[in-house]
């Protein structure tokens, strides 16, 4: 029996110590480890925009506790951070403002759009906002709602790990 | 009808005085704008009239509405000792011609305060020029912007938005065109004295500014010498969106206004709608909108509290995971009403979109059980405790006199020591038929706004237990068919149900020709909504007037001589909701 299985990763542990749970000897390929590690230990930027960073709080506290996934730790700084979730309208204002947050980060970094603003513009399509935040930076989750609810939010993490996994230790193409 | 004002106004300016209407219990006075600072000055000082919180000043572009000149500016009067209501229209002087025209009138920032940024705004979006106005620069959208969107020339702009793009289609090659560069120019650096000073930048990404706002704060040591906040970051275009649909297609864009208390926003424009429709609201009706409004005050107090309570005190992080705790309770009851926890949408015009459910009281109550003990406990973790005192105690201090100048209203104005709320001065939605106490205080620091605030909590819960019990059965709605939509059984039985329903769909309602100015206290104070009808199904003009934008003008005095920690004392104790301050 494998010590983790979730989607489609599993590090199998080789040899006895079953039944106390240590681990004695563990064959893992590295960049899937690696991939394992980063998942589990995604750090967002402490950033809100609009409506959706209310919920995004309300997914920190303690009723749906975004701990269980392993992102609870929010990070006010974008160099310490590798994970943002673009959760509001994008105005043109602020464009340069979140471009400039995206490039602080260190790689590898990963991006959601939380809401209906931030994947297309949601319901201000007019001269203030920016018609989703892909325009600016590369998206890798979008979650819809106006606004999500935290269970969304928790899928779309949960959607992203998937995708942290099978990312390796190289660089980000494109 | 006789009029004080007016006949006051006549009597001393017989000149100025351009012309009078009334609209649904609203008096709008036209006046010249060469006579608007005389005409100001009086309205403001004579005891008998005593206009001293100057709510609103927007401009108006009636090129479509026929009349010339294209542009008036328009002033929403309050008089607090008074309780009266009044709204100058001052028609401009056409300048020139065709699209470069900017009309010009004279700035009132020296009579009251607040219109600094009111009128910045309205140069801003309108573009009118306000002579002798000390600092008149783009205020919500980017300084080097072209144009001002909410002329009427000015398309809504906007784009078609794609949901798969594809790298190598020509059609997605204007993706990443949108973005503008970053303006090199900061209007509000000009007269800081970089050299002597220590200039620092808080925000837009900041963990205690509340949301996407921008701090430039000048220091000398640690002592704040000025600190000049700058909004916009989150400019959505929500009047020039309002322009461009239906009246009903509106009330979901204002959950979005501020987004912590959408109940609120709600009440506040449907009730602007009502008046100018000049439909009734059935009592159960608006005895649920009192429930509701009062526990989207307690929801909001909650995120204010939570929040507050970690900027100033790191350690205090328990309590915002408890003041979640109960805003989720009451997320909970409005899910159950409407579906949505946080952008309700659920009043509609003429009462509520649906029947309140059958377990509404049992929860309510519920939550009532529960609530107090929690109060308790925040009380007795923040009142005495020594950290809590020692950050608010004195700081960001606000007299009345500076509040009602700067156009300050909600608990600021409050723990000021003037017991001003709507709700008693002007009670809407039944308020009159509750016992509640207005809470006031008078240290006017952020102490007195934490006591005022805790204090308004209880009264929320009074107010409640008796609207549960005043509740009782009847139509949630009016029955007025040319406002409500008729019930679905009545569809299929009486054409006339039906040809109602289909006019009411597809066209909408068309409220007469006039203009209404509905106020309303939300739990960060006046919220109001202009609305200007043409006679057709789209408001011509919609004006928002947010609190948190006014309320925030006032940093800059409150923070002066304060120490740089102690901006995010202020900053939390006026309470500002993003969305709400940018619009």
């Amino acid at each position: 029996m494998g010590l983790v299985e979730l989607n489609d990763f599993s590090i199998t542990p080789a040899g006895g110590h079953q039944k106390d749970g240590a681990v004695g000897l563990v064959m893992a390929n590295l960049s899937e480890l690696v991939g394992w590690g980063r998942k589990y230990s995604l750090h967002p930027l402490l950033f809100g925009l609009a409506c959706c960073a209310i919920e995004q709080i309300s997914a920190g506290m303690s009723r749906f506790d975004i701990s269980r996934f392993g992102a609870e730790v929010f990070r006010a700084s974008p160099r310490q951070s590798d994970l943002i979730i673009i959760s509001g309208r994008v105005s043109n204002k602020m464009a340069p403002v979140v471009r400039r947050l995206y490039d602080q980060m260190l790689e590898p970094k990963w991006v959601i759009a939380m809401g209906d603003c931030a994947s297309c513009g949601g319901p201000f399509n007019n001269y203030a906002i920016v018609q989703g935040v892909d325009k600016i930076i590369p998206v890798d989750v979008y979650v819809p709602g106006c606004p999500p609810r935290p269970e969304a939010l928790f899928y779309a993490i949960l959607r992203l790990q998937q995708k942290v996994q099978k990312f390796g230790i190289g660089e980000r193409e494109g | 009808m006789t009029d004080l004002t007016y006949d006051k106004l006549k009597a001393n300016f017989p000149d100025a005085v351009l012309g009078k209407e009334d609209f649904h219990g609203e008096t709008t006075i036209t006046v010249s704008p060469d006579a608007l600072l005389k005409v100001a000055k009086f309205l403001r000082d004579d005891p008998e009239l005593r206009y001293n919180l100057l709510l609103d000043v927007y401009g108006v572009d009636r090129m479509k509405l026929g009349q010339s000149p294209r542009f008036a500016s328009t002033y929403e009067l309050f008089s607090v000792p008074h309780a009266r209501h009044v709204r100058l229209n001052v028609p401009l002087k056409d300048v020139g011609g065709g699209q470069e025209e900017t009309p010009q009138v004279d700035s009132v920032t020296g009579i009251w305060s607040t219109a600094n940024w009111l009128e910045r705004e309205t140069y801003d979006l309108m573009g009118i020029e306000f002579k002798g106005h000390p600092w008149l620069h783009r205020i919500l959208l980017p300084q080097n912007w072209v144009g001002h969107p909410l002329r009427k020339d000015y398309p809504i702009g906007g784009e078609p938005v794609y949901f798969t793009a594809d790298r190598d289609n020509p059609r997605f090659a204007h993706l990443g065109k949108q973005i503008m560069d970053v303006p090199a120019f900061h209007s509000e650096l000009e007269d800081m004295d970089a050299n002597g000073h220590l200039v620092i930048n808080m925000g837009p990404q900041h963990p205690a500014t509340h949301g996407v706002l921008r701090l430039a704060v000048e220091l000398d040591g640690e002592r704040v010498v000025s600190c000049k906040p700058e909004v916009g970051y989150l400019h959505s275009g929500f009047e020039k969106t309002g322009e461009s649909i239906r009246y009903e297609k509106f009330i979901p864009y204002c959950d979005r206004l501020d987004y912590v208390s959408s109940m609120s926003n709600n009440l506040g424009y449907v009730m602007a709608v009502e008046r100018l429709l000049g439909v009734e609201v059935p009592q159960h009706a608006q005895y649920a909108r009192v429930i509701l409004t009062e526990l989207q005050r307690i929801a909001s107090h909650m995120v204010w509290l939570g929040t507050h309570a970690m900027d100033v005190s790191g350690t205090i992080h328990a309590l915002l995971m408890y003041a979640f705790y109960w805003r989720e309770q009451i997320l909970d009851i409005f899910e159950m009403v409407c579906g949505a926890r946080m952008t309700t949408s659920y009043f509609n015009v003429g009462g509520l979109r649906w029947p309140l459910p059958g377990a509404f009281e049992d929860a309510v109550r519920h939550f009532l059980k529960g609530f107090p003990e929690v109060m308790k406990d925040f009380e007795a973790m923040l009142t005495d405790n020594p950290v809590w005192r020692a950050r608010l105690e004195g700081v960001g201090v606000l007299t009345a006199e500076e509040a009602l100048d700067l156009g300050v209203t909600g608990p600021l104005l409050r723990a000021a020591g003037e017991p001003f709320d709507l709700r008693k001065v002007k009670p809407y939605s039944s308020y009159d038929h509750f016992d509640f106490d207005i809470p006031t205080a008078t240290e006017a620091d952020s102490y007195a706004r934490y006591k005022v605030r805790m204090a308004e909590l209880w009264q929320s819960l009074r107010i409640i237990e008796q609207g549960l019990e005043k509740l009782g059965k009847g139509p949630h709605i009016t029955d007025d068919r040319k406002v409500a939509l008729p019930p679905r059984d009545e569809i299929s039985t009486s054409m006339e149900a039906l040809i109602h329903h289909f006019k009411l769909v597809t066209e909408g309602f068309k409220p007469p020709v006039g203009r209404v100015y509905g106020m309303i206290e939300n739990p960060k104070g006046i919220l109001a909504f202009g609305l200007i009808s043409d006679g057709s199904a789209v408001p011509y003009r919609l004006r928002v007037r947010g609190p948190s934008f006014v309320n925030l003008q006032a940093t800059d005095l409150m923070a002066r001589q304060g120490l740089l920690s102690d901006i995010v004392t202020v900053v939390g104790s006026i309470d500002i909701v993003l969305g709400e301050v940018d619009r």
